[in-house]
């Protein structure tokens, strides 16, 4: 005890030396800087913001959130910001449909990112962010959409016993689109419930147009960017939705329908079949916001008449600025919100992961929790992403392409138009703006 | 300053309200007049120098889909407006026959105005779903109607679902303005009236009704401006569609700029609904005018 003075003189020394000497020690690279950053916004996507602090602390910098919107409120902020060329920020969430009209404003990663981060992800979806050589974004996940099932319906032994009495087969989930229309058909007993549904209106029908032409050997331009869509494949393409509107098979309102009318229907119970995104696999098996939790199956999307497998996609992720005043600070930051601890905060939300490791550790984790939704879910999507993904050209003129397509669509689905008319029309839109676009010179 | 001080007091006094109007007002409009006239691309802010001339009105004036929209957009107009003039003049009729818990009526007869046109679509978009809306929901369970009505789809339907959303939020305006002309209005006439022996119809048909004229005429003014750009609950509900059914001047304009980035010939488009706009204004006003003038005859 004759040590106490000692000690104590010792320990307030200690603090005292550690009050003025540590600060600068543990100054962070970027200490005092303030990464202005646009993000999207939402409630599926902000928990990951939650790791933000984490790259405070470490780096000593402070990120400013100067928008939080959703993405085609964004889309239609930062073209604003091209258009008055006032991007004072240096990172902003991007997508893979929209990067290419922001390339004069992007800059390249590969010279900011370490190619060993870059190789963490999985290749198609990198070489998906890519235009003309440049890195423009890194991922952060991965929409691909699969086919849910209500099992309730492929379950009940009426059903089994009539479909196999109608068709000679067993009622299993689809495999091909003619399939999921002859089922469609069958389980179709409106208003009560529906076969199937699809989103009907803006980029949502040109995209699933789109994936439909694909899969049956299709394809929207040829290699001058003449339009090609209006060609048999296209034509067969558009019946199958005009077949299945006309006769009943999905909701009268489907040409109004985007994507939370789409999720809240199938959870509502009345809908056999529902060609989504990963991000709805947590919302339809929850007993608090779907009627057919515990009944939710999946399958790979079926198969069109080419044999290939319907694959729009494309990823959420982002970008840096070309006026950015830090760029290492801004890539810094990029690298740990798409960093494997990020992704597998937003993996065990039931978002797809971009990077290959996140996706493996994730699936252990589920496996491991005895988790056999998830597990299911996983699978299905990570093969659809590797093996089925494609996006829509990467031209800056693709959203002003889908806003000449999707009403022509609608035009054949509900009957004003024959779907041929319906896609000679939209092609000759199409090919005039890709004209004005200076692409035939 | 010499030529400030040869001007006259009065005018010496305006310039600033004028410079401000200039500044916020004129140059704006000026700007975007003249964006019309070049290939300006959001995107491409090089674009705003590459001037077309009439190239952007003559694309839009050869272009169908710009005349249906508006066509609709006059007739969407012409029934919104009737048909909350209808309901908000028998609003307020009701409401001014109340002695009692009047002021509690007029605050709730405004409720729906408190709502922002986004919410009002939103809600109106729910409600009118064929699948899972309350109004199919409730003709299907109490009115023992057998189909999914798609309100949202069919065109007439369409538009009466998009003009139930419009008459709902902004009726209140008429029943407001017309109510503050039946409290304001002069008695002795229409004691005189029915000392004449005037039926009640005959009393407000010669008496009551040209009274309020002036009000109607001021309500149709103000809600034109405001029907003339619907945009939101439009936007929320059907976005122009299916297949252009619901396609007004100002959703099509929206997607040509903001969208597809096409700011200058987005800006054409919004100059003829700015002279459409203009044209109901300037018709409003003549009527107001004519409205004020016949009671000013009936007074003297």
């Amino acid at each position: 005890m004759k040590n106490q003075p000692f000690v104590a003189s010792l320990t307030l020394l200690s603090t005292l030396a550690a009050t003025l000497v540590m600060p600068a020690a543990w100054a962070g690279p970027y200490d005092g800087y303030t990464l202005r950053v646009k993000l999207i916004g939402g409630e599926q996507y902000e928990p990951l913001y939650s790791v933000i602090p984490e790259w405070e602390k470490k780096t000593g910098a402070k990120v400013q959130i100067v928008s939080s919107k959703s993405h085609f409120e964004l889309d239609r902020e930062l073209k604003q910001d091209i258009a008055s060329g006032k991007i004072d920020y240096c990172l902003f969430s991007n997508h893979t449909n929209f990067a290419a009209q922001y390339v004069t404003i992007t800059r390249d990663l590969k010279p900011l990112v370490p190619a060993d981060f870059v190789s963490k992800f999985s290749p198609r979806v990198i070489q998906q962010s890519t235009i003309k050589g440049k890195l423009l974004e890194i991922p952060r996940h991965s929409d691909i959409s699969e086919l849910y099932y209500n099992k309730k319906a492929y379950d009940d032994p009426a059903n089994k016993a009539a479909y196999k009495a109608k068709f000679g087969k067993d009622l299993a989930p689809p495999q091909t689109w003619d399939e999921v229309a002859q089922q469609a058909k069958f389980f179709a007993k409106p208003p009560n419930f529906y076969g199937t549904q699809f989103a009907g209106k803006d980029e949502a029908i040109t995209g699933r147009f789109y994936e439909m032409l694909v899969a049956n050997g299709g394809q929207l331009f040829d290699k001058n960017f003449k339009p090609t869509f209006n060609s048999p494949a296209g034509v067969k393409s558009l019946n199958w939705f005009v077949d299945l509107y006309k006769s009943g098979a999905v909701p009268k309102g489907a040409p109004n329908y985007v994507w939370d009318d789409l999720g809240n229907g199938f959870a509502s119970g009345t809908v056999a079949l529902d060609l989504d995104w990963g991000g709805w696999a947590s919302f339809f098996n929850d007993p608090k916001s779907s009627k057919i939790a515990g009944n939710v199956g999946i399958v790979r999307a079926p198969k069109g008449s080419s044999g290939k497998r319907t694959g729009w996609s494309g990823s959420h992720s982002f970008s840096i600025t070309q006026s950015c005043d830090n760029p290492k600070a801004a890539a810094d930051f990029l690298m740990f919100i798409t960093g494997f601890d990020a992704q597998m905060l937003e993996a065990r939300r039931g978002l797809m992961p971009t990077r290959l490791d996140a996706q493996q550790a994730a699936l252990a984790e589920f496996k491991a929790k005895n988790e056999t939704y998830l597990t299911e879910v996983f699978n299905t999507f990570a093969a659809g992403m590797r093996e089925d993904s494609f996006t829509p050209p990467l031209i800056p003129e693709w959203v002003e392409v889908s806003n000449s397509i999707w009403p022509e669509l609608q035009k054949a689905i509900v009957g004003d138009k024959t779907s041929k008319q319906a896609l000679d029309d939209a092609a000759k839109k199409v090919e005039a703006l890709m004209d004005d676009a200076g692409y035939y010179k | 300053m010499k030529l400030l001080r040869k001007l006259p007091p009065e005018a010496r006094l305006l310039l600033p309200a004028f410079v401000v109007i200039l500044v916020v007002v004129a140059v704006p409009l000026l700007f975007s007049l003249y964006t019309s006239f070049t290939s300006y691309r959001l995107v491409r802010p090089e674009t705003i120098w590459n001037v077309v001339w009439f190239k952007n009105y003559i694309k839009l004036f050869g272009s169908s889909d710009f005349w249906w929209a508006f066509g609709r957009t006059v007739l969407f107009l012409t029934v919104v407006l009737n048909l909350e003039m209808l309901f908000g003049l028998a609003l307020a009729l009701l409401v001014n026959q109340v002695t009692r818990g009047q002021r509690m009526l007029r605050t709730i007869m405004m409720f729906p105005m408190m709502f922002s046109p986004v919410l009002v679509g939103f809600q109106f978009k729910f409600m009118f779903n064929d699948n899972i809306g309350i109004v199919n929901h409730i003709l299907q369970n109490w009115f023992g109607v057998t189909q999914a009505i798609p309100w949202l789809v069919e065109s007439h339907l369409a538009f009466f679902s998009l003009a139930c959303a419009e008459i709902w939020n902004s009726t209140a305006v008429f029943a407001i303005l017309l109510l503050a002309g039946l409290m304001a209005m002069p008695q002795d006439p229409l004691e005189a009236a029915r000392v004449d022996g005037c039926t009640p119809w005959q009393a407000f048909r010669h008496v009551t009704l040209p009274f309020l004229m002036p009000f109607v005429y001021i309500a149709m003014t103000i809600r034109s401006l405001d029907v003339g750009r619907a945009f939101d609950i439009v936007k929320i509900m059907t976005n122009g569609g299916p297949a252009g059914r619901t396609e007004l001047i100002w959703t099509l304009s929206a997607r040509a700029g903001y969208e597809d980035a096409r700011m200058g010939y987005a800006n054409a488009m919004s100059y003829v609904a700015v002279l459409l706009s203009i044209a109901f204004t300037v018709h409003f006003f003549r009527k107001l005018n004519a409205s004020r003038q016949f009671l000013n005859e009936v007074d003297a």
